[in-house]
């Protein structure tokens, strides 16, 4: 697909500045090593993390108006007669139940860290963001399966939408991906923002994903 | 609501000459911005007269056009690219990333914008789309149009990115004290444009993702396939097409008033300045602004008039087209009530303000006659919508800009424009696009004369070919009084710069409380306090008429944010500034 992923790399790299990106680059290639430690000193006074949340409610506004365009022109083109219903492959369907799990993992994650189990918190973090990988190697693989019983992006309008849908939420997906592991490795001695705080903007957008896809599921299947 | 933002800027200090271009300091972004305008408005400018050119003299032999043997497309190209540059690079990015990054944050009291790195990405990403429209005119037809709506996406990426900064920091990085009462009604406009914006650009880059998959995929979103083929085809094939035009549209009609938006916040802003007096009905000014907002939004179904689609609802559009009308004549009481009785001073900001006002009446009641929904498609796409849209649009905007830029050069770059050419060249384009466009108007209604086919002809030689001359004339006088303009500004920008004083014009907004130009980080570290409104003039006081919005530093009780209290009390002009 060489045509839109160019486009809306843009857009994943609004998401991923607009989750965090306003910092300056850190000054030392940190690892995930040394990360245990920031989170025993006392935490740096947040001075204005609610300049995050506001960018990401604004951004999933922006990201809603998106898709929306994106799902009025399906919707449109599905009545006219060129239209050959496309079953949506196997794979899809196990790759809603991982995303849906990763929401629950990332919920329990911020839970764990609420209560001061910040180790925890990693591992229930790293668990979402290989779920996360997981969703997006598996929508990889619906394509091979779609590509096997011969639908490929230009067969008929239906496979077209199938494969723009996909490969624009996991474009925006991948800006989430991003996020968790800013979460993950990022050394928040040196941000102004916490970790707390970066978890919790990243857990909204994540779930804000994660209905997404559930609505243009429901999208691609109502086009059957 | 507000919040103490910290006082050391993000972002990278501005270290060297070279380091200019990549530093992410607001100001510096939003003069590139302007620099990106300044070169798009002129190359647009030359394309315009070449189209003039075209049309009066059809055999003249033109730069660029034979090149390519002079076919149609080439006209068609070169009015795409005349249209994309003004639209996107001048119209759109001007007023609202160029005067809104530099001034906003200065405004409402920020160190800088909320995401520096994502406003210099921003600003790349313009740039970059601004290479790619202009390339495109120069590939062969197919892949110039693919390159040009890729570059089109771009734009509406970095259009996303720059509305996001913008709404971000006015929510969130005013400084204390800063309320939104007092907010001046530049940092209303270019706040409400940016979640405008925010909402609109994202169906366009939707709709440009189709359309490069048709293009690039071998998709058929917009188009049936090749091999489809039944009696039915036609119809089908032209439902398709409207889908895109609908697309579009719904981004097109609210991409006026984006365009426009920041223009009606400077140009009150301007009127109030020089008139000394508060701006009259602010509270209802905001209002009528948020109201164009929200209608310019949901008036995408109007303009299907004019490409002959069936709208759904035409009573409902043509309502809403028309209820437009109400937050406009709002912003016009409001601008005349503000003039009404004052001691007008006419700087040449002040006249490119009069000069936005007089072009929006004048556009304005052209355009009540596009609001009727049985205006045929062949009226709506000749010289009477070309007039029109022109007039209300891209030269009534082109005034704000300019009154903005005589008015805020001083601040920045610390030395001022020259009045007297500028009132030259004030007046000679105000006459200049008076006779460029009004005629447009009688052509497009001699075009619509029904009159039997040889009389048509006989009336065309008469009267046509005469107005098209005078139009034509007319662009060349303009442009080249856009000399005047260019050795004004290229002038005193190599000018020596003088120590000038930090608040020429006697403004009450929280910029002219700054050196000129501002230093990076704006207030540094302390983050000024705002205990007034943003139009403080008339007050009573003995040697300024104005107060400054952070008047009292000395501590003495902050004032109402009415403004219009008799009782107020003020300082000396330069009492808050003092360091």
């Amino acid at each position: 697909m060489p045509g839109t992923p160019v486009v809306d790399d843009i857009e994943l790299i609004i998401e991923d500045i607009g989750g965090g990106g306003g910092n300056p680059p850190p000054q030392t290639g940190d690892g995930g090593g040394g990360d245990g430690e920031p989170n025993k000193r006392r935490k740096p006074t947040p001075t204005s993390p609610r300049r995050y949340q506001t960018a990401i409610v604004l951004a999933m506004l922006s990201i809603v108006m998106f898709f929306m365009a994106l799902a009025v022109t399906f919707l449109v083109r599905k009545t006219s007669s060129d239209w050959v219903p496309v079953h949506l492959p196997f794979m899809v369907w196990v790759n809603t139940i991982v995303l849906l799990a990763s929401s629950g993992t990332m919920e329990l994650a911020r839970r764990k860290e609420l209560a001061g189990d910040l180790k925890g918190f990693r591992t229930l973090w790293q668990v979402t963001t290989g779920l996360g990988v997981l969703f997006l190697i598996g929508q990889v693989m619906a394509w091979r399966q779609l590509v096997e019983q011969g639908f490929y992006v230009s067969t008929n309008p239906a496979s077209s939408f199938f494969y723009i849908f996909t490969a624009a939420h996991g474009v925006h997906l991948l800006g989430g991906v991003g996020a968790l592991c800013y979460v993950l490795f990022r050394n928040f001695q040196k941000t102004k923002l916490t970790q707390s705080v970066a978890a919790e903007i990243t857990s909204h957008y994540w779930h804000f994903m994660d209905g997404l896809w559930l609505f243009l599921l429901a999208l691609l299947y109502s086009g059957k | 609501m507000v919040d103490q933002h910290s006082s050391a800027p993000e972002g990278r200090q501005p270290t060297s000459s070279r380091g200019n271009l990549f530093q992410t300091g607001h100001k510096a972004i939003g003069l590139q911005y302007l620099w990106l305008a300044l070169f798009s408005v002129f190359l647009g400018m030359i394309m315009s007269l070449v189209m003039r050119i075209q049309l009066v003299w059809p055999g003249a032999h033109l730069p660029m056009l034979p090149s390519f043997g002079n076919s149609p497309e080439r006209y068609a190209a070169l009015t795409l690219l005349h249209g994309s540059l003004m639209m996107l690079m001048v119209l759109t990015a001007a007023p609202q990333a160029g005067f809104g990054n530099y001034l906003l944050p200065i405004q409402i009291g920020a160190a800088d914008m909320a995401f520096p790195i994502l406003n210099l990405l921003a600003l790349w990403t313009t740039a970059a789309s601004l290479v790619g429209v202009t390339t495109a005119f120069f590939l062969a037809p197919q892949a110039g149009v693919t390159l040009w709506i890729a570059s089109v996406a771009l734009f509406c990426a970095a259009a996303l990115a720059n509305a996001l900064n913008i709404s971000v920091t006015t929510i969130d990085l005013r400084t204390k004290g800063m309320t939104l009462p007092r907010l001046p009604l530049t940092v209303w406009a270019w706040f409400i444009n940016a979640l405008l914006s925010l909402l609109i650009f994202s169906i366009l880059l939707a709709a440009c993702v189709y359309l490069l998959a048709d293009r690039v995929l071998g998709t058929h979103f917009f188009s049936l396939p090749a091999m489809f083929s039944t009696a039915s085809r036609n119809s089908q094939a032209v439902a398709l097409s409207a889908l895109w035009q609908r697309l579009f549209w719904f981004f097109a009609q609210a991409q006026v008033y984006v365009a426009i938006l920041p223009c009606y916040g400077i140009v009150t802003h301007l009127i109030s300045t020089f008139s000394r007096k508060p701006v009259w009905a602010q509270r209802a000014v905001v209002l009528a602004l948020c109201a164009v907002g929200l209608v310019g939004f949901c008036i995408w179904g109007q303009h299907t008039f004019a490409s002959g689609l069936d709208p759904y609802s035409p009573l409902v559009f043509g309502l809403l087209a028309s209820s437009l009308g109400l937050p406009a004549s709002i912003l016009l009481l409001s601008w005349f009530g503000t003039l009404w009785n004052a001691k007008v001073q006419l700087t040449t900001a002040m006249l490119f303000a009069l000069g936005f006002v007089s072009l929006f009446l004048a556009g304005g009641l052209s355009g009540l006659f596009l609001a009727r929904n049985d205006l045929t498609a062949t009226a709506a796409s000749d010289d009477f919508i070309t007039g029109h849209f022109h007039l209300v649009m891209g030269i009534a905007a082109t005034f704000a800009m300019l009154g903005a830029l005589f008015f805020w050069f001083p601040k920045m770059f610390g030395r001022s424009l020259d009045e007297r050419l500028g009132k030259i060249h004030f007046w000679i384009t105000f006459v200049g696009v008076y006779c460029m466009f009004m005629p447009m108007h009688w052509l497009g209604l001699i075009a619509n004369l029904h009159l039997p086919p040889e009389a048509a002809l006989t009336v065309a030689a008469a009267a046509v070919w005469p107005i098209r001359s005078l139009v034509t004339s007319a662009t060349l006088v303009t442009i080249t009084a856009q000399g005047i303009f260019l050795v004004n500004f290229v002038a005193s920008l190599l000018k020596r710069s003088e120590a000038m004083e930090k608040n020429p014009w006697r403004a009450t907004t929280l910029e002219w409380s700054l050196p000129s130009p501002p230093p990076f980080g704006n207030f540094a570290a302390r983050p000024p306090v705002v205990y007034r409104g943003a139009y403080e003039f008339g007050v009573s006081c003995s040697e300024a008429d104005f107060a400054l919005q952070s008047g009292p530093a000395d501590g003495t009780p902050p004032a109402m944010s009415g403004g219009t209290e008799p009782g107020l009390k003020c300082l000396p002009p330069q009492a808050a500034g003092t360091t």
